[in-house]
């Protein structure tokens, strides 16, 4: 009696405001954000095992060579040396590769890009494994490398399944069609590298069994098992993945390179292997962005509505095929942009060279093109002499147009909502030209900056990306969710790597069960798969299938209430941990709903199923689609060429707002990696050669390098098909960003800026 | 690991471990032992010698520490002694980097990068060098730059005289982002007016700094130097023109006697080193 007074009391006292936010539309903040803020959350390079050795990979220093032969001798001798594996010591399969298995495990006849694993040491001290790596005698017959993808065609076949990994011939429409105004280009895009924040690392443990488990901060836990297992030559439940902390991922996280060759020290020496990876391995190791090379030709009517686009698009997918048919798709599919164009005719191609191999970076494909028709709707616009952002206004696509693959935008397409709300969005002030004024020009602070000479321009983007896996990939996740005493848990092997899935996952859970505490198991291998963390898949795939299981774990919590007071579960509904019923007669708690009972469910999203590109590049390939407006400012200096982004104005297509905070700062991580991508980001190959593996040479962003970021609109058009309407948002704004500040120094420097990164000399006015 | 905390103790300790290798903000150093590019054998620490944080004044010249931070030389009350090198001091790199990293430390490295190196350069600056039972000798920043006086065996940078010249400098760098990075070109100015002279220096572009001596004379005789030091604007693009010529020049002509242009990347360096050079001027003279 007295205790139901005091929570009475209590009650009155705090007034409603729940302190902890909840639910699906809220910003609860990330369970583990304390303890990364403060360094103690444990990433894979933390981790420690009784006894473990120290693994060094030995790496090719040429990009193309016949090794004619290896000799570890000295290596196995060296004190303190317990292993050293080549390619003579893979029990199972030799080839590895997502999509294609063209990839030696360690090079065995041919090394075919710098930076090739050719064998590994297991030691008891790091330093004892590299000494011990080099001094494994490697004699090499050096070859000339192909480097320029449109000498792969030519070339003499640098793998044996030729250069030429993909070839897609859009055809779409009337190859006669001729419009009034035509404008030409060409386009080249850099190699952006995806450089995680914690380079890669990771810890083998032998199993008694004579299996083997493989910490490691990846991203697609069941299918780095199963190809650790196929070259080890082991079942797949013989090789467990536990996915440790994840310092950072836009690719593919924990490259092959060195998970497989850990692996098999492991195996071999029946000991625990570690191996943190250098920032220069980290940069050999890991795909890239693909460099592209574009040749565009749009055709309008005299009005600027485009009548035909034509276009060539090379990927230099490097030495081996890894995800490059997807970004062909992607770039293909996407080469026209959000607007509509009756006819298109695209060929693409992505070819081995002896360059970096390129992978999974956020937006492959759609970035390298949306560059280039973004660059075309500015020429044809200055051709027509009309305004860039109307010229783009008459051609935006809308829901129920077909793409130039012949499919039918379903989805939500506010393409048009998004232009012009960037357009609106008031322009940032001009400085004023005085010394008192904190003005921060071109070239930073301390820079050489002088503001006679610096220029303002304002410039457009529009970009569009496809979400989850396309062209007939079954994609499918599969989540368990778990009541016992009012406390909720989700197994799911979706891995946490920033993007919040582990957060979205518990607002699911408290929005469909009404259960305040929720917990977020760990992931491995031994959890049934969720697939890879790309192509925000997450959101839809996974969330989908934790509501699900989430829904099935509420009817069975429902159900005998429901069945008692003769109602459907329905009619019940779940707050603050509260069951009650539509009239109010019935209110109860889940705890003592569950009367001690443990409710376990497990359920799968797979969304409808895609159809491949046809020999005509036609075909209903995509899931989803996502679009994004941005509207750069910039300052150029014009004399020395530097150019600083002064805002971004973003507008996007979401679908539906599920954690604002975090969805906020999706897009402004997203945007600054399309920065990067604009301005400094590309790692050079002169010859194949990797030049400066490292963050001094590689220039990241940091904060000054990074603009204001105005999120002026976030359209929440549901998408029926998407589990909570919801659309993937983290690659939009990363394909949309570069064309918009190239845009943008296009309009204040009267220069073409046909290259990404754009150098300091294409942003140059030269005195006439 | 050993501490010394007199310049002279430091350079016992450096001739009694010949293997030692001194360190003091260790910003490029430990970056080299900590990736395993360097394995030194000892280190002798500089960091708690309190004689070469400072700096004093000495004829007409001030004599700086050589464990002055970057930092402490971008402060107010050391822009107004030299300029030139504040501004330097303030562009060199972020925050953290220039609470460690030290003048002494800047010239050993002499990265070609180096931000402090053209502003020395262009104030002629000389070096004390320290060595072996209290020794003093004085080398010319531009000759240890240039490998033509290296520093011996057991000696160390103890302090950097430069010049007070009470007449405005200018340290401008151009770079490939907004954010700290290094110097693409950077151009040091400063002017002498007790002996009507401008002394500029070229860094980033050459593995020393490089002083465009004939540009230098030229524009010093077109200024004005008891009129407010006006100049004809015509005389500052002019000026950096030859500067730019001067550092970056034409390549040889062929057999044919024909004169083959400079790669795009040359060319704009080229430009941008002009750019640099007429805007220090202008800014100096203004």
């Amino acid at each position: 009696m007295s205790n139901e007074t005091v929570t009475a009391q209590a009650a009155e006292a705090v007034p409603e405001p729940e302190s902890v936010p909840h639910g699906l539309g809220v910003s609860l903040p990330a369970a583990d954000a304390r303890a990364k803020t403060e360094g103690t959350f444990p990433y894979a390079a933390d981790l420690w095992a009784e006894g473990l050795l120290w693994a060094a990979v030995l790496r090719s220093p040429h990009p193309h060579a016949r090794i004619v032969s290896i000799d570890t001798t000295h290596a196995r001798e060296m004190p303190g040396v317990r292993a050293v594996v080549t390619h003579e010591d893979v029990p199972g399969e030799p080839l590895h590769g997502r999509g294609t298995a063209d990839r030696p495990v360690f090079a065995s006849e041919v090394v075919r890009h710098h930076g090739e694993p050719i064998a590994a040491v297991a030691a008891d001290h790091p330093d004892t494994a590299r000494m011990a790596a080099a001094a494994v005698i490697v004699e090499y017959e050096v070859l000339d490398p192909v480097t320029d993808p449109e000498q792969a065609f030519g070339a003499e076949p640098l793998h044996p399944d030729g250069n030429l990994i993909r070839h897609i011939p859009l055809r779409h429409g009337d190859p006669d069609a001729a419009g009034d105004v035509v404008v030409e280009g060409l386009y080249r895009i850099g190699r952006q590298d995806p450089a995680p924040i914690g380079a890669e690392a990771g810890l083998a443990v032998p199993r008694p069994d004579g299996g083997v488990e493989l910490y490691l901060a990846s991203t697609d836990p069941h299918g780095d098992r199963d190809t650790a297992a196929a070259a080890f030559g082991l079942e797949p439940e013989r090789v467990k993945v536990v996915v440790t902390g994840v310092p950072g991922a836009t690719g593919d996280r924990e490259d092959r390179s060195f998970q497989l060759p850990l692996g098999l020290l492991a195996l071999k020496t029946g000991c625990p292997v570690k191996l943190t990876a250098t920032r220069e391995e980290s940069f050999l190791g890991h795909g890239h962005r693909h460099p592209t090379l574009l040749r565009y030709r749009h055709h309008a009517d005299a009005e600027g509505r485009l009548v035909k686009v034509e276009a060539q698009i090379l990927l230099d997918a490097g030495a081996y095929a890894d995800t490059s048919s997807d970004a062909l798709a992607a770039a293909v599919a996407f080469a026209c942009g959000p607007y509509v164009v009756p006819h298109a005719f695209i060929e693409g191609w992505a070819v081995r060279t002896n360059n970096p191999p390129s992978g999974h970076v956020r937006g492959e494909g759609a970035l390298q093109v949306c560059a280039a028709y973004e660059a075309q709707m500015d020429k044809l616009a200055k051709k027509l002499g009309v305004d860039p952002a109307d010229l783009r206004m008459r051609n935006v696509l809308a829901t129920g147009d077909v793409l130039p693959t012949g499919q039918t935008v379903t989805c939500p397409a506010p393409v048009a909502e998004l232009l012009q709300a960037v357009r609106d969005f008031p322009l940032p002030p001009l400085p004023k030209d005085t010394p008192e004024d904190e003005w921060l020009l071109p070239g930073g602070p301390e820079g050489a900056g002088e503001p006679g000479a610096v220029r303002r321009g304002v410039g457009y983007g529009l970009g569009m990306v496809h979400m989850l896996g396309a062209e007939g990939a079954d994609e499918v996740s599969t989540a368990t969710v778990r009541v016992q005493d009012g406390v909720a848990t989700v197994l799911c092997a979706a891995v946490e790597t920033g993007q919040g899935f582990s957060t979205l996952a518990r607002q699911i859970v408290q929005e469909t069960l009404g259960v305040d505490e929720v917990h977020v198991v760990p992931v491995d291998t031994d959890q049934p798969p969720a697939g890879p963390g790309c192509r925000g898949r997450h959101t839809w795939v996974s969330g989908g299938a934790v509501e699900r299981a989430a829904k099935m774990v509420r009817t069975q919590l429902l159900q005998p209430l429901a069945h008692k007071f003769g109602m459907s579960t329905e009619l019940l509904q779940i707050t603050d941990g509260k069951i009650t019923s539509y009239d109010g007669v019935l209110s109860t708690t889940v705890t003592e709903a569950l009367d001690g009972k443990e409710l376990w469910a497990t359920a799968q999203c797979r969304p409808h199923p895609t159809e491949p590109l046809d020999e005509a590049g036609q075909g209903d390939a995509f899931v989803g689609m996502a679009f994004c407006a941005i509207r750069a400012v910039v300052d150029v200096d014009i004399e020395i060429g530097s150019v600083r982004v002064v805002e971004l104005a973003v507008a996007q297509d979401v679908g539906r707002v599920l954690n604002p905070a975090q969805l906020a700062a999706r897009i402004e991580a997203g945007v600054t990696q399309g920065l990067g991508a604009a301005l400094t980001e590309n790692l050079r190959t002169p010859r194949g050669l990797v030049r400066h593996p490292d963050l001094t040479g590689y220039a990241l962003p940091t904060a000054l390098d990074a603009p204001d970021i105005h999120i002026v609109k976030l359209v929440e058009e549901r998408d029926v098909v998407a589990p909570f309407g919801a659309k993937a948002v983290s690659a939009a704004p990363v394909v949309t960003s570069p064309a918009a500040i190239a845009s943008a120094v296009r309009a204040a420097t009267g220069r073409p800026v046909n290259r990404l990164p754009i150098r300091p000399q294409a942003a140059v006015v030269t005195a006439t | 690991m050993t501490l010394p905390t007199t310049l002279d103790e430091a350079v016992a300790a450096l001739t009694a471990m010949p293997a030692a290798v001194p360190v003091a903000g260790g910003t490029d150093l430990m970056a080299a032992v900590n990736s395993g590019q360097l394995r030194p054998a000892a280190l002798v620490g500089l960091g708690k010698i309190s004689e070469i944080r400072g700096w004093q004044y000495l004829d007409g010249h001030a004599l700086l520490g050589a464990g002055l931070t970057h930092a402490r030389m971008g402060r107010p009350d050391f822009a107004a002694l030299i300029p030139a090198l504040a501004a330097s001091a303030r562009a060199a790199g972020p925050p953290h980097i220039r609470n460690a990293g030290t003048l002494g430390g800047n010239i050993a490295s002499a990265a070609p990068t180096g931000d402090a190196l053209p502003v020395l350069a262009a104030l002629e600056a000389t070096l004390v060098v320290a060595g072996p039972g209290g020794a003093r000798r004085e080398v010319p920043v531009s000759h240890l730059l240039a490998g033509m006086d290296l520093l011996r065996p057991g000696e160390l940078i103890g302090y950097v005289r430069v010049p007070l010249l009470h007449a405005p400098q200018v340290f401008l760098k151009a770079t490939g982002r907004t954010g700290p990075g290094r110097a693409v070109a950077s151009v040091a100015l400063v002017l002498d007016p007790a002996r009507r002279g401008v002394r500029c220096a070229v860094g980033a572009i050459a593995p020393m700094p490089l002083r465009p001596l004939e540009a230098e004379q030229w524009v010093a005789q077109l200024i004005d130097w008891d009129n407010n030091r006006a100049i004809v604007p015509e005389a500052l693009s002019a000026f950096g023109e030859y500067v730019a010529a001067a550092c970056i020049p034409d390549a040889a002509p062929g057999e044919d006697g024909t004169v083959p242009p400079l790669p795009p990347a040359v060319l704009h360096l080229r430009r941008t080193v002009a750019a640099l050079a007429r805007r220090a001027l202008g800014r100096a003279l203004s």
